[in-house]
Order: C-alpha cells, then structure tokens, then sequence
C-alpha cells in the first residue's frame, strides 16, 4: 500500500490528520444524533417517495394509460429516467475498479460515495423497466427460467434482454465490491460501538473482520479481482443500454457511435451526480479535510475529458443526420429538424446543459470552485436527462411515416414517478450517510503520512518532534483513550 | 309382482341375531359427550382455549371465509335443448339480406355465430356495396340504450293487442270525422310495403303518405321527373366513362351511395382506359380528392360554372354570370365534346334548375353514361310535402300522425315548429327502431324490428330487387312495421306470408323464392325504356337558378360525413370513433374553412404539447339561424365558403360520449345544402379536435408514397429508372437494388401458403368500410375521443391521408435556394388546393420484422405463412416493438376497453358484446395488439378445405378488410398459389413496398397510384 508520494503534490487529506482523527471524523455521523437539516432532508425525500410509489400503484393498477404516451410515441419519461440514472451509475464503479486498477490515491475520498450512489441509483433504473411493462406482474417472463408454460423462452436477439443481463450483473458485482470495501470500516464501527445492539448489526455486516494481517491480504486480493470484474462492466452496461436504441430502425437511433458516446456520457453524467452530491456531503457531514479542491478538480477533468467526447459524439450525428441527404433524418434528435421543431426547447437544454455550460471547466479557478463545480454539476445533470429525453421523444415524435407524428407530454403521473425515484434515491442515500462510513477510512488511512510528513514539518519549523498523538494527550486535546 | 329378493349387509343380519337390532337402536356405539360438554357450565369453562389454539381457529376460519369468497365470476352457458339444424357452434352461417334504413340502401351479406349477427358485408354477387355506415349497422342492432324495447302508450308499457286495438279504433274514428290522417316515413324502396301503404290508404281515405328523407335528394329527384316523367334519381354508368365532370356532387362519399364500384372499374391504368375525373366543388369531398383535378370554387361560382358549362357545349347562351373558373370551365367543355356520348356530367346542388341544366348537357352530349332506364328509387323524399305537412299540422287539419322509422324533431331545420305542431296532433304513433326526439313526443310508441330482425325486400333501382330476411330472434318487444300496418288495416295475415305471396305474383314471375332468398336479390329485365317526355325549358331553368343564386360574400356548404352520414347510428360508437377520411378528425363535426379566410378571420388550429389539435368557436349566422361550431382549417375549401356536416349534435337518449358535434339541420333551410348569405363571427373558447393524423403532406418522403400519371404508367420506360424506383443501395461500390442483398439465408417460403395483401391506391376512395369491417372482425375497442384526441385510437387499420405540398421533392426546394428549417417546412406545409392520396395502413408483416427481434419475450413470432403474429398471453407490455415498427401500426391496450365503465362503449354491457367475434380474443389490459392479417379466416379457410378434402380455391382467401372493400383496392390471396390475383399483383409493375429502403420485405404491397393528368 505504501508508495511515495511526491511532495510537490497537494496533499489528499488536509488538516494534518491521525489516524485517529480520521476514525472519528468518520464514525461521527454513524454514532451521533442526527442534525435539523438531516431530519428536513429526510422527511421531503420520504414525501417525494412515497409520492412516487402512489403514482407507481396508480399506473398499476390503472393501466399505462394514466401516463403521456401515445400510439406513436411507447417510451418517454420512463426509458429516459432509466437511462438517466443507469448512466449516473456508472461513475461508482470507474471510481473504485478503474481508478484502483490505475491506482488513482484520490479515488479512496469519494468512491464510497461513489459507488453507493451507483447502487442506489441503479435500484432507481431498475424500476423503470419492470414498471414500464403493460403488465408488470409478469415481469419474470423475461428472466430465462426453466417454465412449464411450455416451450417458452426468452428472446436472446432483444437487447431489453441484454438490459436484463447486464444491469444485474452490474448490480450484483457492485453490490459486492462495495461491501468487500465496507468491512474493515464495519469493523471498525463494530469496534467502537457502545450498544450491545448496534455492535451485533455491525459485527454481522462486517462478516467478522478481525483485522488480522491474513485479512488485509485477501481484502486486497479480493478487492483487485472484484475491479477487473468490474471494469468491463464499466463499458458494458451502458454500452448495451445503448443497443436498445442502436440496433433499432429508427432514424436517429440506428447509429453505430451509440455504444462508446453512451459510455462516456454515462461517466460524465456519473461524475457530475457525485459532484452535486459530495458537495452537499462535505459541507453536511464534515468531510472538508477530506474532499478537497484537489478531488473536486480531479473529478472536473473527468468531467471535461467525457463532455468533450459526447460534444463530439453530438456532432458527429448532427453532422451525418445531415450529410446522409436522407429525409428519414430530418428529425433525428441532433438535426436542423430537431433544432427548430416543435421540440427546440429540449433541443437547446441539451446543447446549453451539455455542452457549453461544462466548458467553463477549461478555467482553472472553475474548476476548483466548490460552487461553480456544483452549479455546473447539476446544470450536466439536466443535460444528461434532456439528451435521453431528446433521443427517445424527438426521435420517436418524428417516425418513418409522416401521417405517424405526434408529440408527447407527460402526466402528472409521469412526473410523480421521476420525483418519486428522486425522493428514493435520497432516503437510500440519507439512510446511508447515517449508518455507513462515508468514507473508505481504512484506505485513507494508507495514505496518510503521519509519521513522516509530521516530522519533518517539525523539523523545519523546529519543533520538538514528538508524536502527534503524544502532543495531544498532552495538550489534554484527547480525553477518550486512544483506540487505534 | 313385489319381489322376495332380501338384501343383506353381514351374516349377522341375515340371520337376524339381536346383536343387530341393538346395533340399529343404538347409531353411535359410545355416547358422545356433547351434553356433558356443553352442558356443563363448569367443565366448559374449565376447558381452556390455549392462546396458540385460537389463534388457529382464527386462522383457519379466516383462511376458509376467504378462500370461499374467491370464487372466480361465473358465466352461464346453456346449451339448447333442442338444437337448431343450422346453427353449428363455431361455425359461421352467412345470410344475404338487404339494408334500406331510409339513408343507406345495399345488397348485404350478413355473418352470423351462435345465432347472433356479427358482421355485414357486401353481396358482391348482387353488386352490392358497403360503405362504413352500412357495415356498423350490425351494432346498431345491439344498442341497447336507443332500442326500444316493447310498445308503450305515454310512457307506460301496453300489451300489442291494445295498441293496435286503440289505435285502429281512433283511426276509425278520424275516418269516420274525416279528418286528414299522415303516414311519414323515410325513403324504403320497398315494394311490398308501398302496396301495403296503398292498401292502408285505400282502408283509409282519409290518409296520405308523405315521404322524409333527413338528407334530400329533391333536386335530383324533380328534375328527373320533369325530364323523364319519374320521379327517381339518374344513375351512372361509370364504368363506361371517359371524362366525368362533376359539380359538387360526392358520389363516392355520399349522393346515391353505390357508385364507388363503377367509378373505379372506369379507372384501370392496366387496361389504358382511365376516366379523366373532374371535381368542381367548393368542399373537399371525398370524391374532389379522388378526382384527377380539383377546381376549387365557391358554391355561387360552381353553380355559375355549370351555367356557363351548359352555354359552351350547347352553344346556348342562357344567363349566367361570369366566374374566375371560366378558364378550366372552357377546357372541361372541350375534354367533354371530345369524349362526347363517353363524358358525363353530375351535380350535388340541390337545386331543380341546376339538376335540370346537368341533365341537359349529358343529353347534349348523348351521354351513354347517364342511364335513365335504371333509375334508382332511393331518397325519394319530398321536402315540399313535409313542410305542407308541417304547417298543415299547425293548423290542425291533422288528425293523425304515423311516423315510420324517421325522428323530423331532430332532422328537420325547423324542428321545434313541427315539435310543437305535433301537440295539435289527436293520434300520434311513432313506429320506430329506435328513441328518438320524435319518438318522444309521440303518444303511441311501437317499436319496429331491426333490418337484421326482418322480413322485406328491396328495389333500388329498376329491375334491381332484394330481399331482407331476419339473422336474429328479435331482441325485443318488437314487431316489424309492415306487420303494423297490416294489422292497422285489418289484415291479418303475417309479413311474411304477404311478402311471399307479392313476389310470387309480381316479382318472380315463377323464379324460386328459396333461391332469391338464398341469393338475397333477383334481378328482372325490365322492359321500360324512359324516353325524354318534356321538353324543359333550360334558359327559364338557368334564368331562375341564377335568381335563386344569391352569390355572397360567405356561403355554406353542408354536407354528410362518411362516418354519421344524417345522424341515425350516432349512437354507434364504432362511427364515431371512424376518422374522417379527409380531416382525419373522429367525433366531431366542424366548419371546414380555408387558410385564407381563417387567416382573415383569425382563426387558427394549434397542435398542443400532447399532439393534439385545438380549434376556435365560430358563430355561423345564416337566415336568421344561428349555431357555434368550432372551426377546421380545410386545405382545398373554397375561398368565401365554409362546410358543416349535418348528422351531429344529436343528443337525445345518446350516452354523454356520443353526444357530440353541433346540430346543423337548423341551417338546411328548404332542404337546401348550399346557403347564401353566411356571416361568421370568432367566439371565445377553445374546442379540443380528436384527430387521428396531424402531419398532413408527406414531407419529401416518396418512397412511401408513389404516385404516378397515366402517361408514365402506359410508356414503355422501365418503372425501375422512372416512376416506381426501388431502393438502390451501393454494394461493393456498385449501385444495386436493395432487396438483392441480405444479411441472413432466405427461409424456403415457398411450401405452404404465403399470404400477401396487395392495396391499390388507385381504386382506394379512402371510404372507411374496411376500417369498420376490421373493428367488426377483430373486436378493436372503442376508445372515446377523449382518448383518440390524445393519439391512442385502437385501428389496427387506418387510411393515412396524404395532402401535396407546394414543392414536393428536396431536389426542387433546393433548387429553389431552400436549406435546413425552412425547406422542411416548405415540404411539411401543405398546398392551399392540394392533391390527395389516402394510403391504407395496417401491419405490413414483414418477412424481416423490426418488432420481432425486440421483443425481450418473444411475443411476436413470424409465421410460416408470412403473418407476423402476434401472442397476447405472453405480451409483458413493453411496447419496444411499437417503437422499432416503422409504420407504427401496433396498438397498445393503454387500458381495459373491456367491461371497464370509464369506456362505456359496446364492449361494457351484455348487448354490445353480442357483437364480438368469439373467433378473435378480447384484449386485456397491458398487451400489444395488431393486425393480424385475420389468421382466424385464413385458418377458417385452411381447414374448411381439407375437411372437404380439397386444395384451397383460387383467390378463396379472404380478410375483412379485403372482403369489405367494394372497389377491389385491397387483394389478399396466397402468393404460392400462382393463380390467386395476389401472385400476380405482388409482381406488378406498379407493385412497391413502403419504405423499400429498410427492407423489412413486407407481405403487404402497394400499388402505384395513378393519376389520369392527360386532359382526355
């Protein structure tokens, strides 16, 4: 774990941390009292999701009536959220597999964050497609189980399949290499803890971690195995998302760039939820020292390097939209037709949120500002949606045959349901704020280097040169006795 | 003789031991201790329910009451005691019968299962036809909200014999006062029933039979009295025609009805023969768009034109004025002279002297194709008797009032006077099938048969008879009005018997009445030939037209909508819900109003965010009368015109749904379609259309749509390079024709039957009957317009108006220096006089399907047969294949249709279902549905052959849409077998496939739509 750190470098971790001073920045949340801003947060996201699953019981038990679509026009906001939030999943894994494979020390800050954001948000995508179904309770026909229905089978050509394979797996293995990255802080927690009851749950979540050499071994054998299985998820969840509309024969569609700019619009819009979220988190919960501009700024440049691939990506189609001469792509989502049809406006949110407003990343200042990187994360937020929405609502208000077009608009059930996820997705999220360690502490911890950064600032300021810890007990500062 | 036999259970008994008789006194060998346990207060209370007992007790008692109250819904089936010879379940009996409800006359086949009607279709042998109206007449039958469903007198129920004891005892009465008693009935062309009318009038002196049709042909009907001294209405041969010329007559959308078969047959571009149809008309009728040329006029100018028509091929020079088509009016009079006896001219204004003046110059011409001697006897309704009858009624000279089968309180423009005449009325009876404002005001109601419960025949035109005979037990109460009448007049013999005995001594001249009845008509040469008898004196008519001519600056139009026509079925949902063939617009009339004067007006059509159309209020003031209806911007109406159907805004005992429109009658003053003097006024609100198309050109996409002129059509340039080019693709940098390369090996089509439907838009009017015929086959539901105004009608076939554009290519608006924005606006923008192509368009059943490859469950298959199918238990519902189908014709079930009261339509109570095919599923909720190329006929087919041992026939394949449309533009048949009309169609030179380029090689092929634009 250890390497060598260039001291020119800014440090990772601000505000000359011990290791013990870590533990308790992390275990703070999970072992205090919740504040008034928590409770406020929590209660609204509760309100939007019970919201939410009113409307989710509505459109069942009614019929997908109750929502905007037409004869024309079968997707709308439902296959746009899912795509949304699959894509804003995506950034938790390349966080914790990729950038641990390219060992990233930076990564070690926010991929907790990171990758609970993607479970969380791939339980919100995963609702989309069942409860999109016409008849939702018989969902289960579209896993390839073993049936006595007769000869009946799944189709293996449909890329809805596809879906089904590949946002299970990538939960599943996410869902695994997050909880792997979780136990030594379980135990950590579980070590700590006071009430017989929380120290029960949290001996159980952390699968009896004992901390012994053998199990840093294997957590770190497991934890490399688990991000090269989880790398080529990287690409290929959204990557096959993408096929549901690129092996299709709708103008706009049918286009063969559709995997790789999925992929990185997905890790742009990926990055741009962890912005908005862990800026509200370090501010919250206190992690300043430990998502700092540094972070922010890494997590820009990712952000500018995939906008500019899907900027490409935008021209590109709008660029062969038009050079194809072909009046079928008159209307497809990046094209003239689209710019001044009747759909303009989701037109120009997409070019404004997408593509110009990330740009103001290219300044320095910008990029390390907490404020500017969050307005400009949510700003990329409402783009990504938009292009979704663009892509499945342009393409198909504007079908093959003129006599066929139409438009869409949603219902307030539509809506109800796109809130409600929100609404889910942040109660997930409170309740994980408040009962996980929101931070890989036990990585952290690996990079801090308390002992001889300690020193030798001491040395050069002519200090004596004595432990942190020592100097703190003495100061009185550490009245708990030390744990570490 | 008791028998001695002892039967016995043990030895024991046999031998009579004690033991049994102990035994027998004593049931249960130890005592069961209910007593001691129930009687003693001690023990029971002693004897505890454990906690973990009762709660099993509540368990088990919960779980049994619950599962005792889920007992699935139970439908009764009884089966007949005795069966009926000729009813087979499962198996189809087909009657031939004849409609005449006063509005619609045909020759019909009718298909009836388990004893129920199902479905009306053309009896093709009588040459009969089926617009949409006559084939949703089957649901009529089952309205159980208008029927009337047994005989009441002011309102309470009377026994039949009372009624008609009364009643004939008042008749007596007002004979014996002689006081004028009136039979009013619509148009029957019944010849039985007008010797029975006789009859009664000759039992009663003091009676009159005055005839009403809601819709009148007067005109038509006066001046081919005055030519031909008969009182009926020309008919055409149009199948012989050169050039037709027309001036506001609709004859495919509505005039006489029947003469879409003809008009097509006379436009073969196979045979070179094409007529050079022109419509000189200020509407966009249905016959203007499938005319070869549209001159737009306003209603004063055309009647002007046909003037002037008159003065340039006579020579004449009757008065008239001059009008801005003056220029087409002298080339149309030199294409007529050329084709001269082959050229016809017709008109729709119901004016006598405008009649007069058409039938003048088709004499002058020698025209073959007017044939009096087969006059049709068919709207023979006389505006000027019906108003006599009204005033006389106000001044009660009348004594009595019959109303047969007619409701004058909703049709007539001055509906409230004879409403309110009626209470001058001392007998006032209305026969009727239906309830109706009419009936309502009547104190007598006796409630008549359905057509589809009858007896009757028919004589539409000279020598053309037809028998109806009853497909159903009346439903109701009910007794045909023949057999009203008879009894009326004391004759107590049955319709029946009186029908049988009429045709054997003056129709069937000793012709089997089975076999006519089999046949459903009998045809009889008839020996009158009708000469000219008057000489008419042409420039007093023209001279009094022009008079009557009162040209303003706004005139009104009124016309029938294809799917209401006068308003009788506005009860049924399956018209309501049919677009109109030319707005596209369901349930709902309008006034249809050009862009111009719209523009003038300030009236617009903005399309909302949900795709739906919106529309301002116009207030329509003519003659004093006034109604508000929202207005339609109609590409190709007249400028200084507007039209307004009549038919709507019926409200009376019709569900809320049905109960749309605007009433326009009030505005029909002296029957009168056409109305000077218009003012138009924009008021607030906002109406909400329910248009099933709102894109109307084709925007530059002509591989979906081919037309072609006759000229190119009949050269010898090879289509492929000229008018009917494939899709080229570059393959190994050469250019070669798509459907040469494929990614996948070709599966052997050619065992077994391969199923093609060929659609020639050349003979398609865009008529509809084939979209109700496929509602009726398929049990389409019903969706209301709420629903369809929001793009989720349920058609699986639906017929895609298309209008011309004023640039029609990319090529040309480039030229024109147009790029981006605006060149697809200039192609989206339809032409201000367009041309129109109506496209049907239902599941192509493509060989290489969009849908099939995406459906995550496999729900939708390929046939071996070449339909793509559909399986609607294994649709989860998630409409991918809707998405992927580039002719976007699948229909998703947004919601249950089905006994759901939120789509209270036939499909929500016990009469309407009667109507639905037991062959086809109802669907439920959640699934996809679709054209499926009506496997059950073809199966139907499949197995009525090899159970007579037998190969299937040649062309013995059959769909209801192509069952149903009379013109022959839509041919289904098996490819593999050569002989079938469809092998041979599928091969065409004319044949394409839309959307060639993506080539989903379809099994549904179009034929070229040829335009005769060579001016004769």
């Amino acid at each position: 774990m250890s390497h060598y750190e260039a001291p020119i470098r800014e440090p990772l971790v601000l505000g000359d941390k011990s290791y013990h001073d870590i533990t308790e920045d992390i275990a703070k949340p999970i072992e205090g009292t919740a504040n008034k801003n928590w409770y406020i947060a929590f209660y609204i996201s509760l309100a939007a999701m019970l919201w939410g699953f009113g409307c989710i019981f509505y459109t069942i038990g009614t019929g997908i009536g109750v929502w905007g679509l037409n004869k024309n026009i079968g997707w709308a906001w439902d296959i746009t959220n899912f795509v949304w939030w699959v894509g804003i999943g995506h950034a938790g894994t390349l966080i914790s597999a990729v950038l641990l494979l390219f060992r990233q020390k930076w990564r070690m800050a926010i991929n907790r964050s990171a990758e609970a954001m993607t479970i969380f948000a791939v339980f919100q995508a995963g609702l989309f497609p069942i409860i999109h179904m016409g008849r939702p309770w018989n969902a289960y026909w579209v896993l390839p189980l073993p049936n006595q229905f007769g000869s009946l089978w799944v189709n293996f050509n449909s890329p809805l399949l596809w879906d089904v394979f590949a946002i299970s797996t990538y939960l599943s293995v996410s869902l695994v290499f997050w909880w792997t990255g979780l136990l030594p802080d379980f135990a950590m927690i579980r070590d700590r803890a006071v009430k017989p009851f929380q120290k029960k749950i949290y001996a159980l979540l952390s699968f009896g971690w004992s901390g012994r050499a053998k199990d840093w071994q294997r957590f770190e054998e497991v934890s490399l195995v688990l991000a090269g299985l989880a790398t080529p998820l990287v690409l290929s969840v959204h990557t096959i998302v993408s096929m549901d509309f690129a092996t299709s024969i709708n103008p706009g569609w049918h286009s063969t760039i559709f995997p790789p700019y999925f992929v990185a619009g997905a890790i742009f819009s990926g990055f741009a939820m962890v912005q908005t979220l862990l800026g509200i988190m370090r501010k919250v919960t206190n992690l300043e020292d430990y998502i700092t501009r540094i972070h922010v700024e890494y997590m820009n440049i990712v952000i500018i390097v995939t906008g500019g691939i899907v900027a490409v990506a935008y021209a590109t189609e709008f660029f062969i939209a038009w050079y194809t001469g072909s009046p079928y792509e008159n209307y497809t989502y990046l094209s003239v037709g689209a710019a001044t049809g009747p759909y303009a406006w989701a037109f120009w949110s997409l070019i404004i949120f997408n593509i110009i407003t990330p740009q103001l990343l290219w300044i320095k200042k910008f990029r390390r500002s907490f404020i500017i990187t969050f307005i400009i994360s949510i700003a990329i937020n409402i783009g990504m949606w938009f292009e979704r929405f663009d892509i499945i609502a342009i393409v198909l208000s504007k079908g093959h045959l003129p006599s066929t077009w139409w438009r869409f608009e949603p219902t307030f059930v539509d809506v109800g349901i796109f809130i409600g996820t929100i609404g889910f997705f942040f109660v997930l999220f409170l309740l994980y704020a408040r009962t996980f360690p929101v931070i890989a502490q036990a990585e952290v911890k690996t990079i801090l280097k308390s002992s001889g950064e300690f020193y030798k600032k001491r040395r050069e300021q002519g200090i004596p040169t004595k432990p942190a810890i020592v100097i703190a007990n003495d100061a009185g500062l550490n009245d708990k006795s030390n744990k570490e | 003789m008791a028998s001695n036999k002892k039967y016995w259970k043990s030895v024991e008994e046999l031998k009579d031991s004690p033991i049994v008789e102990t035994l027998s006194k004593n049931e249960f060998v130890e005592d069961i201790s209910t007593e001691s346990f129930l009687g003693d207060k001690e023990t029971l209370e002693n004897s505890s329910t454990t906690r973990r007992d009762f709660l099993k007790y509540v368990g088990f008692t919960t779980a049994a009451a619950s599962l005792a109250a889920c007992e699935g819904p139970v439908v009764k089936s009884i089966p007949y005691v005795v069966k009926p010879d000729d009813i087979i379940a499962g198996v189809a009996d087909w009657y031939a019968t004849s409609i005449a409800d006063g509005f619609d006359f045909a020759n019909v086949l009718v298909k009836t299962r388990e004893g129920r009607p199902i479905q009306i279709m053309p009896n093709k042998e009588a040459n009969g036809t089926t617009s949409a109206r006559v084939q949703a007449a089957v649901l009529s039958l089952y309205d159980e909200q208008l029927r009337l469903k047994e005989p009441t007198k002011g309102g309470e129920a009377i026994s039949w014999s009372d009624a008609d004891k009364e009643i004939a005892a008042k008749l007596n009465e007002l004979k014996e006062a002689n006081k004028s008693v009136v039979l009013l009935s619509g148009t029957m062309a019944s010849p039985s029933t007008d010797k029975i009318i006789a009859e009664f009038l000759v039992a009663n002196p003091n009676a009159k039979h005055v005839i009403y049709d809601a819709v009148s042909e007067d005109a038509a009907a006066d001046a081919f009295k005055a030519m031909y001294g008969k009182r009926a209405l020309p008919n055409y041969k149009l199948q012989n025609a050169e050039a037709i010329v027309s001036f506001g007559a609709d004859f495919l959308g509505d005039f006489h009805g029947g003469f879409e078969k003809n008009y097509v047959a006379g436009r073969k571009s196979e045979t070179g023969k094409m007529s050079y149809h022109v419509q000189v008309e200020s509407n966009m009728s249905l016959t203007g768009a499938n005319s070869d040329k549209r001159v737009v006029a306003k209603p004063s100018d055309v009647v002007f034109a046909l003037i002037n028509l008159y003065n340039q091929i006579t020579g004449a020079s009757v008065s008239s004025n001059a009008t801005p088509i003056d220029g087409e009016i002298k080339k149309l009079a030199s294409v007529l002279k050329k084709a001269g006896s082959k050229g016809v001219v017709m008109t729709g204004i119901n004016d006598v002297n405008a009649q007069l003046i058409s039938l003048a110059i088709n004499k002058a011409l020698n025209s073959e194709i007017l044939d009096p001697n087969t006059s049709l006897n068919i709207r023979q309704g006389n505006f000027k008797e019906v108003q006599a009858l009204v005033s006389d009624m106000k001044s009660g000279k009348i004594g009595g009032l019959l109303t047969l089968n007619i409701d004058p309180s909703y049709s007539l423009p001055n509906a409230s006077e004879f409403t309110e005449a009626l209470n001058k009325v001392d007998l006032k009876v209305a026969l009727s099938v239906e309830n109706n404002e009419t009936v309502n005001a009547m104190e007598y109601v006796l409630p008549a048969s359905h057509f589809l419960e009858s007896w009757g025949d028919t004589h539409f035109s000279e020598g053309n008879y037809g028998l109806v005979q009853p497909t159903i037990q009346p439903l109701f109460k009910t007794r045909q009005i023949q057999d009203t009448l008879l009894k009326l007049t004391g004759n107590s013999t049955s319709y029946y018997d009186y029908l049988k005995s009429f045709w054997s001594t003056n129709v069937l001249n000793g012709a089997s009445w089975n076999k006519a009845l089999h046949n459903g008509f009998f045809t009889k040469s008839s020996s009158t030939s009708t000469e000219q008898l008057a000489d008419v004196s042409i420039a007093d008519a023209a001279s009094l037209l022009k008079k009557n001519t009162k040209a303003s600056a706004m005139e009104l139009n009124l016309y029938i909508k294809t799917g209401l026509g006068d308003g009788k079925q506005a009860n049924n949902p399956w018209l309501q819900e049919l677009p109109d063939p030319i707005t596209r617009a369901s349930w709902d009339n309008y006034l249809t109003m050009s862009l111009a004067d719209a523009k003038v007006l300030g009236f617009s059509n903005p399309v909302k965010d949900n795709g739906a159309i919106n529309g301002d209020f116009a207030k329509v003031s003519v003659n004093g009368k006034e109604v508000t209806v929202p207005v339609l911007i109609q590409p190709g109406q007249a400028k200084g015109s507007v039209g307004l159907a009549v038919g709507f805004g019926k409200t009376f005992g019709l569900k809320e749904e049905m109960q749309v429109g605007v009433n326009a009658y009030p505005l029909y003053t002296n029957a009168n379609n056409i109305q000077y003097g218009v003012s138009i006024e924009k008021v607030s609100g906002t109406h909400k259309f329910a248009c099933t198309q709102v894109q109307k050109t084709i925007a530059g996409r002509h591989d979906i749509l081919k037309v072609a002129s006759l000229k190119e059509v009949t050269s010898s340039a090879d289509p492929k390079h000229s008018w009917n080019k494939p899709a080229f693709v570059s393959y190994d940098h050469q250019e070669v024709e798509a459907k040469s390369i494929d990614l996948w090996d070709e599966h052997n089509r050619e065992v077994g039957h391969h199923f093609n439907l060929s659609i020639d838009l050349t003979s398609c009017t865009g008529c509809g009957a084939c979209v109700v015929a496929c509602h009726a086959e398929n049990n389409v539901p019903v969706v209301g317009k709420n629903e369809v105004r929001i793009g989720r009608d349920m058609h699986w076939l639906r017929i895609d108006r298309y209008y011309s554009s004023e640039v029609e290519t990319r090529e040309e608006a480039k030229e024109m220096g147009l790029s981006g924005g605006d060149l697809y606006k200039v192609l989206e923008t339809e032409a201000e006089n367009p041309e129109v192509t109506f496209q049907p368009m239902m599941c192509q059943h493509c060989n290489h399907a969009p849908c099939e490859t995406v459906c995550p469950v496999a729900a939708t298959t390929h046939g071996r047969q070449g339909q793509n199918q559909m399986t609607y238990n294994r649709c989860v519902g998630t409409r991918y294949c809707a998405n992927n189908c580039p002719y976007r014709v699948r229909r998703f079930n947004w919601f249950k249709y089905n006994n759901n009261d939120e789509f209270d339509f036939n499909m929500n109570n016990e009469y309407g279902k009667m109507v639905l095919n037991p062959d086809v599923v109802v669907r439920s909720r959640g699934v996809m549905e679709k054209c499926s190329m009506c496997i059950q006929m073809t199966q139907a087919t499949i197995l009525k052959a090899k159970k007579e041992g037998r190969a299937v026939k040649t062309d013995e394949f059959e769909t209801a849409c192509s069952s149903a449309c009379t013109t022959g533009s839509l041919v289904f048949g098996d490819v593999n077998n050569k002989e079938d009309k469809v092998a041979a169609l599928a091969e065409d030179k004319k044949a394409y496939h839309v959307l060639d380029y993506l080539q989903t090689k379809p099994n549904v092929v179009y034929q070229v739509k040829v335009k005769n634009t060579n001016e004769a």
